[in-house]
């Protein structure tokens, strides 16, 4: 027996990072809001502390703050002729869940998406003439620009505190900021991180190059922060213990310490955690949504009816609950029709590991998720593609997020993979080794693209979402390239031996990478090719909105968060000042 | 993780935030790469030097001053830690009108030793009066968790399990006096001390008087923990 409730005007499925910041505003705007939560309640005290929170195996080799795979998982294969299985251990990715969601767990990397990424296929196609760019690759338009985000950007990072220096201001290029940034209204709201020994080697090589380095911009902060929500937040002390983990310190940008406690505050807002989101229910025409129906932790079903829909879970899910609900047709890679579904993509990042003599002495437990110095001279379409074979690119940096004891052994090639000599070399090399990262873009293809699994449910006995994935060769060849500049800096860093490792297919769900999964509820200017509008409306249900990652048209070669940050406000700002006035769909077609 | 793999950890960490690359250049530049004379050290502590009263007059020679808490215990604090206060007293970024004119009258080398001394010296506690188990278990509260209410959070994330200190750069509080851990607290909260992570002075700015007392109260009745091994000042001797 399903209950009915009483009908709200807003429900969010999920009080992650956007959930949070949607009904923290919409509530403060009057209107009743409930933030459905399928994961526990949690916060900096009491469950955040140490020595519990530091516990490496629990949390980074479990991944105790993930997503129960064993309830929800999602299944893998490489390409369409193959049967995908359920991912039953995460490997390269790590969806998060509990209140607060990834951003609990997050590292504090806050990089803007350039200008052009927004335009991605227009300015391929001004700069490199319209055969350029393989047909192969479905890039497209946001459908919002760069200069539309700015302020949006901005207050997302005023919210966080983010620790950085402006390469841009209002489009004077700043020196000791990455000179290739679209221009900022103004300086980051804390000045950057202290730089660690790794980054201050890299700044070194990366500067003999002729290279642009610069301090990452970081969520973990500099100094003392009390942000426009009145909430305050503390130095970060670099205790190395920020990816899948929780900040102990208040140190760190997540909702429980920039938005929530507000939230919570307001009567107009109700948190109901421990509430698993099933479908959104359409009414007869499909055409509007009624509202959410979600089970409990006592397995009880709910009806939750509500004016506005908002769907804020993580990427992947926002597809999945799209799909399980029959908002929208899903994508056919045979024929390319179809929406949902469609434009998955995810990041192609390699590592080159630099090894030292034992004199120089890394100490890489000293870090924050986001210390550390970059160049962002090989990343989007900063440097010539002509003739490269490929586009996109790639941002370089010597961010090491920690040496913590279980998982940080680097080895040099030619090591034993076990026994006394791999113990010997791990010694050796433990406190001496620094890993580059290159992160990099990753362009949409065809044959790339999430839908639902035929054989395969979850808990509830949904089927559970099905990933059809393979690095592009495009990207694979972008990765090459870059790893190998990445290379020429570690030799340029004074390194002894320099092993550089870049990204090849075919893509394996059980090696970790990153989390930054894209794509799938894409956003734009044309229904044949998007799922919801600039906006982030849905086109086929007006009163339901899809926030997350999963907008993203192509992914950038920069972290998402700060840009999706930015598209939640973006959003906010036409429920707010268009939406609510004359409900309805925001753009005509 | 082991409980010292922790600790380590949490002392590798607190390095960077608490010095500054300036302060760890100070610091080793004065100690260079001459190793520490402990017994010259406890020569200091016991007798002095010619510009200097002896230690031992406030903080005992086994470096437990006295019960009144009006000195700090210093027995096992690390190297590096005791010397950093003794150079922050000599510049006065540590205002202190008895310890600033003995720290600007030792030499670098004098401070290392002392230091160095002190450090080494395991020593007894004094008996002293129990205070009430409803406090202490309030300051047990707040060490180990913190207090959600005012967004303040557990003591030990910083200086180590039940206080035991994080060496190098974070000093232990078990053990340590109740006047004297209250007395700091109320300093770092007033503003008068500041040589330190900023987060010291907001969680102590945090704090209300009771809070102050009940985290002093339960440190100062912690016995018996595990030493921490202070690798870190060995390799600095080694260097």
């Amino acid at each position: 027996m399903v209950e009915r409730l009483k009908p709200v005007d807003v429900v969010t499925v999920g009080v992650g990072m956007t959930g949070a910041i949607m009904g923290k505003e919409l509530a403060a705007a009057g209107l009743k809001v409930v933030g459905l939560e399928r994961g526990s309640v949690r916060d900096t005290v009491p469950d955040f502390q140490s020595p519990m929170i530091h516990d490496e195996l629990r949390f980074a080799v479990r991944k105790g703050l993930m997503q129960d795979n064993v309830k929800e998982a999602v299944t893998f294969r490489n390409s369409s002729d193959q049967t995908a299985l359920p991912i039953r251990r995460w490997g390269a990715f790590l969806p998060g869940t509990g209140l607060g969601g990834a951003l609990v767990h997050w590292n504090g990397q806050t990089y803007r998406f350039q200008p052009a990424d927004f335009i991605y296929k227009t300015h391929h196609e001004q700069r490199y003439g319209k055969d350029f760019v393989s047909p192969e690759l479905t890039i497209q338009d946001w459908g919002v620009t760069y200069d539309e985000l700015e302020p949006h950007y901005d207050r997302f990072e005023f919210l966080l505190g983010t620790s950085g220096k402006a390469g841009n201001l209002k489009g004077q290029i700043q020196r000791g900021g990455n000179p290739f940034e679209g221009p900022r209204a103004r300086e980051y709201p804390t000045p950057p991180m202290k730089e660690p020994y790794y980054g201050a080697l890299f700044r070194k090589g990366a500067e003999s190059l002729g290279y642009h380095p610069f301090p990452q911009p970081a969520s973990t902060m500099s100094q003392s922060y009390t942000n426009p929500e009145g909430l305050k937040l503390q130095q970060c002390v670099f205790c190395g213990f920020c990816e899948r983990f929780a900040c102990e310190h208040f140190a760190k940008a997540s909702p429980q310490t920039i938005v929530l406690p507000v939230a919570l505050k307001n009567p107009n807002y109700e948190l109901r955690a421990n509430c698993h989101v099933l479908r959104v229910n359409l009414d007869s025409t499909g055409k509007k949504a009624t509202g959410v129906t979600y089970v409990d932790a006592a397995g009880q079903e709910f009806e939750q009816p509500a004016d506005l829909v908002l769907i804020n879970a993580y990427a992947l899910n926002n597809v999945r609950l799209l799909l399980n609900s029959g908002i929208g047709k899903q994508y056919d890679p045979t024929t390319g029709e179809g929406v949902v579904g469609r434009n998955y993509a995810y990041q192609t990042v390699s590592n080159v590991t630099v090894f030292y003599d034992e004199d120089v002495n890394i100490n890489p437990f000293m870090a924050s998720g986001s210390s550390g110095t970059v160049i962002d001279d090989f990343a989007g379409d900063n440097f010539d593609h002509t003739s490269v074979g490929f586009i996109g690119g790639a941002y370089i940096g010597s961010i090491m997020t920690n040496g913590r004891p279980i998982e940080f052994h680097p080895t040099p090639p030619g090591t034993p993979a076990w026994g006394l000599g791999w113990k010997q070399a791990v010694a050796r090399h433990y406190n001496h080794t620094v890993v580059l990262t290159i992160h990099g873009s990753s362009q949409p293809t065809r044959r790339n693209y999430l839908d639902l699994d035929p054989t395969y449910k979850d808990a509830w006995g949904l089927p559970l979402l099905r990933m059809t994935f393979d690095f592009p060769e495009n990207d694979l060849r972008m990765s090459n390239y870059v790893t190998e500049k990445a290379a020429e800096i570690g030799r340029a860093m004074g390194g002894k031996t320099v092993a550089a490792a870049p990204r090849r297919g075919p893509f394996t769900s059980t090696v970790y990478q990153t989390t930054h999964n894209t794509g799938g509820t894409v956003m734009g200017n044309d229904p044949k090719t998007s799922v919801v509008n600039r906006y982030l409306q849905c086109w086929d249900v007006p009163n339901v909105f899809v926030v997350g990652a999963s907008a993203y048209p192509q992914n950038a070669s920069y972290n998402p968060t700060n840009t999706l940050g930015a598209l939640t406000y973006w959003t906010l700002d036409s429920i707010k000042n268009k939406y609510l006035k004359s409900p309805g769909p925001l753009v005509q077609i | 993780m082991s409980q010292s793999a922790q600790a380590n950890s949490i002392a590798a960490t607190a390095f960077v935030a608490l010095l500054g690359q300036f302060a760890l250049d100070h610091v080793l530049a004065q100690s260079g790469s001459r190793q520490a004379d402990v017994n010259r050290g406890a020569v200091i502590a016991a007798q002095g030097t010619a510009k200097v009263p002896a230690c031992a007059q406030c903080h005992a020679f086994s470096g437990a001053s006295d019960g009144s808490g009006t000195f700090p215990r210093i027995a096992g604090q690390s190297t590096y830690y005791l010397a950093k206060q003794m150079h922050d007293y000599t510049s006065s970024a540590r205002a202190n009108p008895i310890m600033s004119p003995i720290s600007k009258a030792l030499s670098a080398d004098e401070i290392a030793d002392v230091s160095a001394y002190y450090a080494s010296v395991d020593s007894q506690f004094p008996p002293l009066a129990t205070a009430d188990a409803a406090i202490v278990e309030k300051g047990k509260q707040l060490a180990r968790v913190g207090d959600a209410a005012r967004a303040v959070q557990g003591c030990n994330n910083c200086h180590g399990p039940d206080g035991a200190g994080a060496t190098p750069a974070i000093p232990y509080l078990a053990g340590q006096y109740a006047q004297y851990i209250s007395s700091q607290l109320q300093m770092w909260k007033r503003g008068f001390r500041n040589t330190g992570p900023e987060s010291m002075a907001a969680i102590a700015k945090q704090l209300d008087d009771q809070q102050i007392a009940a985290i002093a109260a339960y440190y100062q009745q912690v016995r018996g923990q595990q030493e921490v091994p202070d690798t870190t000042d060995a390799s600095a001797a080694k260097r």
